[in-house]
């Protein structure tokens, strides 16, 4: 087959003769190809979406709480209730040396802060330095609280970005101001711009965090904890340490091992897979949909080429008879087949970025479609148009050059 | 001897099998100018199309400038088709869409001729014929007589030796059939191609140097024309 411009002006001469069935056979595979991008980007950028609720969460977080005890043990009624301790910390740290952060935490479920004339509610926490570590800060303004604060026992307090707005709705660095916590005044250090929708007690936008030390004086907790924060080291599954917490635990404070409702185990893993098999199975009918779609676009292709081929046969044969190798006329078909689907698919491309990046106006996530991912759907359209073009090809290859002048 | 064929059979396969060749022997030598004459049904249609290796045949054999033509594979045929015979057909079998000068290059466009000399070739031919022009019109642009000119263009630009040509004047008037006829009574004189023309036109038939008449599948008698007077009707004109 010879590639020169002639080569290209019969192909584009017989799509232009049909304008509108062209036209219509290959809204087909824009169509097809529009639903697969697009759906594709959409998805991404769902997903994104998603993500930016969990964001500034360590994804191999665990939380541990204390609860009632649902069976005797050793002599001690069930239902008795039991709270973790300082040691706690040390002791885990130690049985289970495969845990990177155990920040223990105080929780006053809601308190009332204020600032000058403002009030808001707001979650209180008493935490350790490392709690970072856990929740990762995002400081608009100072800083988080630290070691120092904790071991001085510091009336200081980083406070979330909707407690800021609300009590500082004129803006402007808080930093120094005091701010009233239940009935004592603690220091702004710093505020806190995390928006993640996920956390421990309350968001923490609407937080406010003390050193643990003070905590624990102002809501009388003597050495009890509320909660243990752990993180794993890097590639260590949390699932895999659970029995083992439960076992130091249980041992330690006199609960049954097997007791599963005494100390509950929150594992942030579990729902980072919820969400991933969702997105899973989401991507799974991206994929069904959008192909499909394609597939039949192809397919009409590959139908109306079927009668292209028919309604040429004496084009054909006349061809044929002049000395056209059946392998000229094989090309020549799939070449049609190839350029309907490529043209076509290219303005689904075209037109799904453009709908990608009017979603992006609207919707704060990445919708659009990688360039590599155009590429691919690219290739993806020749491969079509081939395996569309194959069988009216086959059938136009078997014309025979009499078949020109039976069919007048 | 050019083109040779000894007991040539044919059947066509179908419900009823057809036999329409029943043993054809011929010889046509370089230069002739000869044509083939019979009723409908006599074969003559199936005769041309394997002497245009448009179709096989079951038994015999059929050789062209000593060459045995016999399941060719496709590449072969073609050659065949595209060098050594140029074909003109009763329905002129021009493409619709192409333009005078597009349907003269083709054959040469599958020989892998260059663009541009391919143009002046068929534009030389068109000139040959008088329908420089007409070059740029479309085959329903132009008279039957015109078409006809542009198939003949065509058939004879790949320089083929033999032209076949099938009830040419079939759709013509008797006018235009005289000078297609002329035309190619000429070709062969000039340009010594062998011309073969299917008929069943005895005025047609008269216009060239010999008839082989074909019947019922076997060839009858063959006339000798040289004075061009075998047709009661046909010395003037061509009947219609």
């Amino acid at each position: 087959m010879r590639f020169d411009i002639d080569t290209y002006r019969e192909i584009a001469d017989s799509l232009v003769r049909n304008k509108r069935r062209s036209l219509l056979t290959g809204f087909g595979v824009f169509w097809g190809l529009f639903m697969l991008l697009f759906l594709i980007g959409g998805g991404a950028g769902l997903k994104e979406l998603l993500a930016n609720n969990f964001s500034g969460f360590a994804n191999n977080t665990v939380i541990l709480i204390s609860s009632n005890t649902s069976m005797p043990y050793k002599g001690l009624k069930e239902g008795r209730y039991w709270s973790f301790e300082y040691k706690d910390v040390e002791r885990l740290r130690q049985m289970v040396p495969e845990l990177d952060v155990v920040a223990p935490m105080i929780s006053a479920w809601s308190g009332s802060v204020a600032y000058e004339s403002r009030t808001s509610t707001a979650g209180v926490k008493g935490i350790t330095a490392d709690y970072d570590k856990v929740e990762t800060s995002k400081m608009k303004y100072g800083r988080y609280i630290n070691e120092m604060d904790v071991e001085q026992e510091r009336k200081v307090c980083v406070i979330g970005k909707d407690i800021y707005n609300e009590l500082f709705p004129d803006g402007g660095d808080p930093c120094g101001s005091y701010v009233e916590v239940g009935s004592v005044h603690l220091q702004i250090i710093g505020v806190d711009f995390n928006s993640g929708n996920m956390s421990i007690n309350q968001r923490a936008s609407r937080s406010v965090c003390m050193p643990i030390s003070v905590a624990s004086k102002l809501y009388h907790r003597g050495t009890t904890v509320d909660i243990l924060c752990l993180t794993g080291k890097s590639g260590v599954k949390m699932t895999t340490l659970e029995d083992r917490m439960r076992q130091v635990m249980a041992r330690q404070h006199n609960f049954d091992p097997k007791d599963d409702q005494a100390m509950l185990i929150l594992n942030t893993q579990q729902i980072f897979s919820i969400v991933d098999n969702l997105f899973r199975g989401l991507n799974f009918l991206i994929w069904l949909v959008g192909l499909g779609t394609l597939l039949a676009g192809a397919i009409g292709v590959s139908n109306i080429m079927m009668v292209t081929v028919k309604e040429r046969t004496v084009e054909i044969g006349i061809r044929r008879a002049i000395g056209a190798l059946p392998q000229e006329i094989l090309m020549q078909i799939i070449l049609e087949s190839v350029s309907l689907t490529t043209i076509a698919g290219s303005f689904g491309i075209v037109f799904s970025t453009l709908m990608l990046r009017g979603l992006e106006m609207i919707a704060k996530s990445t919708f659009q479609i990688g360039f590599w991912t155009a590429i691919v759907a690219m290739l993806l359209l020749v491969v079509l148009g081939v395996i569309a073009g194959l069988a009216p090809a086959l059938r136009a290859m078997h014309i025979k050059p009499v078949d020109a002048m039976r069919d007048e | 001897m050019q083109i040779e064929l000894n007991n040539v059979h044919k059947t066509y396969e179908g419900a009823q099998p057809l036999h329409v060749l029943k043993g054809v022997n011929l010889s046509i030598e370089k230069g002739e100018f000869v044509s083939i004459m019979g009723a409908s049904g006599s074969g003559k249609s199936t005769l041309l199309n394997i002497l245009g290796i448009l179709d096989n045949y079951d038994e015999g054999e059929y050789y062209v400038d000593g060459h045995l033509i016999k399941n060719l594979s496709e590449r072969a045929a073609a050659r065949y088709r595209n060098k050594t015979i140029g074909f003109v057909f009763q329905s002129f079998n021009l493409i619709s869409f192409k333009t005078a000068v597009e349907n003269v290059e083709l054959p040469l466009f599958y020989q892998g001729v260059g663009r541009k000399r391919r143009h002046e070739m068929a534009m030389e031919y068109l000139d040959r014929l008088g329908l420089k022009d007409w070059a740029g019109h479309y085959p329903n642009e132009m008279s039957g007589g015109q078409k006809q000119r542009v198939a003949i263009a065509r058939a004879l630009i790949t320089h083929p030796q033999i032209i076949l040509a099938d009830e040419p004047t079939g759709a013509l008037d008797s006018k235009t059939s005289v000078e297609v006829m002329d035309l190619l009574g000429q070709l062969n004189r000039e340009e010594k191609v062998t011309i073969i023309v299917v008929t069943h036109e005895s005025g047609v038939a008269n216009c060239t140097n010999r008839i082989i008449h074909i019947k019922d599948g076997i060839i009858g008698e063959i006339e000798e024309n040289r004075e061009h007077k075998a047709s009661v009707f046909g010395t003037e004109t061509i009947m219609k």
